[in-house]
């Protein structure tokens, strides 16, 4: 397995830990009527400060397991394979933006949503981008793992 | 019939004392895994990588690589 590859399984792996527990809490809090603006605010603060934390952490420990290939550079392949996983994590952010702008138009679309979120329409929104912005980033990792390990 | 790319590179690593990929990548700047790739056909490389596999075995471009 190479550096690149073993470095995108380990980011998708931190990627969902972060995200889950995020929506895991969010969920439940919703269920347990808990959910407000300052306890999503705070998840979210927990996120960004949990994803720069292991990222960092990922980082050092690759560059002492691995130090010979610390400093790689993508070679054209890599460079392939990163752009299939971008193009597809694009559609999934397109759709999602229009998910987004529909949840603004017709709000009577997502009132199941809302009613179990609890929370005002703005924050709904937030939530809305965010989940799609979790699904597009697990299938970009996801599509370079699976042309990494299938070939291409 | 569906044309592919194959290439010669395994062979021609051997004719070379059984030179290793990593020595191959290396030389023209890439993974050894995109090199791994190349060999078993799963990856076809760019034009610019093609010849410098080729230079570097100091073979024509169709000694290296085939479209058949």
């Amino acid at each position: 397995m190479s550096y690149k590859e073993r470095s995108i399984w380990v980011s998708l792996a931190i990627t969902v830990y972060i995200w889950f527990n995020y929506f895991s809490g969010i969920y439940h809090a919703a269920q347990q009527n808990e959910l407000t603006i300052s306890s999503m605010q705070s998840a979210l603060l927990n996120v960004v400060i949990m994803t720069i934390a292991l990222e960092i952490l990922h980082h050092i420990v690759m560059a002492i397991i691995d130090h010979k290939n610390t400093n790689y550079d993508e070679d054209e392949r890599d460079k392939q394979i990163s752009l299939i996983g971008n193009t597809n994590a694009y559609y999934i952010l397109s759709f999602t933006v229009i998910t987004a702008v529909l949840h603004l138009l017709f709000p009577v679309m997502t009132q199941s949503l809302v009613s179990a979120l609890n929370l005002p329409s703005d924050y709904v929104i937030i939530n809305i981008i965010i989940f799609g912005a979790l699904i597009a980033e697990i299938t970009k990792f996801s599509t370079q793992v699976f042309y990494y390990r299938r070939g291409f | 019939m569906t044309k592919s790319i194959s290439n010669q590179i395994r062979r021609l690593r051997f004719n070379r004392n059984e030179m290793t990929q990593q020595m191959l990548a290396d030389a023209v700047g890439v993974s050894r895994q995109t090199i791994v790739a190349i060999e078993k056909d799963k990856y076809s490389p760019s034009l610019e990588v093609a010849f410098k596999i080729a230079l570097y075995f100091d073979v024509p471009l169709e000694s290296v690589f085939q479209y058949q």
